[in-house]
């Protein structure tokens, strides 16, 4: 939507407006090339406070997931289908990790320090400022994903990358994303806002059986398995890398996931207060 | 007719935890004018603002900005606005021209015309030196009139500002001042809070005065004084104490005092500070009575 600008509004008319309207014709209140661009602007206020530091971003993608994996692999069974699901296992923790804490920091900081204020007086949408937020958060996982692969082949794990990777590592994305979003809506104040996104991350990633399948789970952890985004996507990833396409069934169920999970982080996320 | 800038009928907010943070407010900001919302801290000021710029839902009445209904088409109503929140805060390691370019964009201009807004602000607001440096480096004052240049991005009709100059040091205070006063040549629609008198005073067209959620009184500064009743104010000591008495003409307070064997007082015109400390006694006094009586 284009809005026009009455000069009728003002008391007297304006050069700035005149020339806006004769350059543009009017400024953008809403339409999807303004969600865009929202996106785009609320990505740049993220990225450009640590473009000076942005090694922290490759060190925070690859201090956990390298190492991790490094050590899994020591002591697993040199079997290409153990080995793989354990990259694909990694891959998930990561990019889990990654998403959870940086949505989680960036949205619960400017919640609390006032950035957010500054924002919700645009004619912004929430779904611009959580798809921005995400898209600088996604950095970091795709920088994850590059490293754990170059390292798993470096590694000799045997890899063949079929169609079904790429939707089922975005999919992934997405309902952390949701689940940080709806977990820190509820967060009192910005210490505790950290700690649940820190905590949804790696307990989720942790108690779902990313590393190995559903048979080999323990009671417990396969009961937990059928309700875990993350276990579908570990499914996923492991047939992909192992060049399978018969994973529609885990990007069907990574859809819903998705769509539940963005759709109750954006509803209560707070944008106008009752 | 153009509609007003904002109407506000009957506005009430309860917050979730039952405390009424402004009561029947009904008000009307003409247009081209600039208008002081006056109280104390906790007096529903920032309430009222912020319902007016859709951050918060009321509870009951109508906000109505240039018409158009603030509460069910929000987001139409905030392309009038320039707004600045009393606790927004800049974002650490951005630069001036960085948040003016970027925000620039999320107020729906196009890239190129953002950045050429951004360049014209930073010498309207007198940034130059600073247009690089990240905003975590600039004094209070700067940062303040930064937001205030935020807000003026499109040059909308309309601006509403909170505190704009909570916690400025007077030279700061004085040249906010000046770019608002800027900003209302131009035939800006600037509604402001603030707890400072003579900001209020010397700033605004009209003036509210609100406490406990209540709007007490809206005038002009001279018609709040007219109001009042009496012109003119003694202040003396007795017993170490101050004490003051209003009266329509000083010979007459002069009179009263000196009968009373007073040598040593003061006469003044009375001032906003008068009116508004009246008012507000006034309704504490009503508060306890209701209270009593309840």
């Amino acid at each position: 939507m284009k809005q026009t600008v009455d000069d009728s509004l003002r008391k007297s008319g304006d050069r700035f407006y005149q020339e806006l309207n004769a350059a543009t014709g009017a400024y953008r209140t809403g339409g999807i090339g303004k969600f865009i661009s929202d996106s785009v602007s609320v990505f740049e206020l993220n990225l450009i406070p640590i473009m000076r530091q942005w090694y922290l971003i490759v060190l925070f993608a690859a201090a956990f997931p390298l190492p991790w994996f490094y050590v899994t692999k020591a002591i697993a069974p040199d079997d290409p289908n153990v080995l793989r699901r354990l990259l694909a296992g990694t891959l998930v923790f990561g990019v889990a990790m990654s998403i959870g804490m940086l949505v989680g920091q960036s949205a619960v900081a400017q919640r609390f320090m006032g950035n957010l204020k500054l924002i919700i007086t645009m004619p912004v949408s929430k779904g611009a400022f959580f798809l921005g937020t995400l898209a600088y958060s996604s950095i970091s996982g795709i920088i994850t994903v590059v490293m754990l692969l170059g390292f798993g082949i470096a590694a000799g794990v045997e890899i063949s990358i079929s169609w079904g990777f790429v939707p089922a590592l975005a999919l992934t994305v997405l309902t952390m994303a949701g689940l940080t979003m709806l977990v820190i809506s509820f967060a009192p104040t910005q210490q505790i806002g950290n700690i649940s996104a820190a905590l949804l991350a790696m307990v989720l990633a942790i108690v779902s059986p990313v590393y190995f399948t559903m048979e080999q789970a323990p009671l417990v952890l396969k009961a937990l398995g059928y309700i875990s985004p993350l276990r579908y996507a570990a499914d996923g990833i492991t047939k992909s890398l192992s060049g399978r396409a018969d994973v529609l069934v885990e990007l069907v169920v990574l859809t819903g996931f998705a769509i539940v999970t963005m759709s109750l982080g954006l509803w209560r996320f707070p944008w106008r207060e009752d | 007719m153009q509609a007003p800038p904002v109407e506000v009928k009957e506005l009430n907010k309860r917050y979730k935890n039952g405390v009424w943070a402004n009561r029947e407010i009904s008000l009307t900001v003409e247009p081209g004018e600039m208008l002081g919302i006056l109280g104390p801290n906790g007096a529903g000021k920032t309430t009222l603002v912020r319902q007016i710029t859709t951050e918060l839902i009321p509870t009951s009445g109508e906000v109505r900005v240039f018409g158009i209904d603030a509460v069910a088409h929000y987001n139409e109503v905030k392309g009038y606005m320039g707004v600045m929140p009393q606790e927004a805060q800049l974002f650490y390691g951005l630069s001036v021209r960085h948040h003016l370019r970027i925000f620039g964009k999320l107020r729906g201009l196009s890239a190129k015309m953002a950045a050429h807004r951004a360049e014209e602000l930073i010498a309207d607001l007198r940034l130059e030196q600073h247009r690089d440096k990240p905003t975590d480096e600039l004094s209070g004052g700067l940062k303040r009139r930064l937001l205030v240049g935020i807000a003026a991005l499109v040059d909308p009709p309309l601006m509403v500002l909170d505190e704009p100059s909570a916690g400025l040091d007077p030279e700061a205070r004085h040249d906010l001042w000046e770019l608002l006063r800027g900003y209302r040549r131009k035939g800006t629609t600037v509604l402001l809070t603030t707890h400072n008198m003579e900001e209020a005073k010397v700033l605004c067209d009209r003036v509210g005065i609100i406490q406990d959620g209540r709007l007490l009184a809206l005038d002009t500064v001279d018609n709040l004084k007219a109001g009042h009743g009496y012109e003119y104010k003694i202040t003396f000591e007795v017993d170490d104490k101050t004490e003051t008495i209003y009266g329509s003409t000083d010979k007459e307070l002069v009179a009263q005092v000196q009968a009373k064997g007073i040598r040593q007082y003061a006469v003044s015109r009375t001032t906003l500070e008068d009116v508004y400390l009246g008012l507000t006694r006034n309704r504490r006094t009503e508060g306890e009575d209701e209270a009593n009586s309840g």
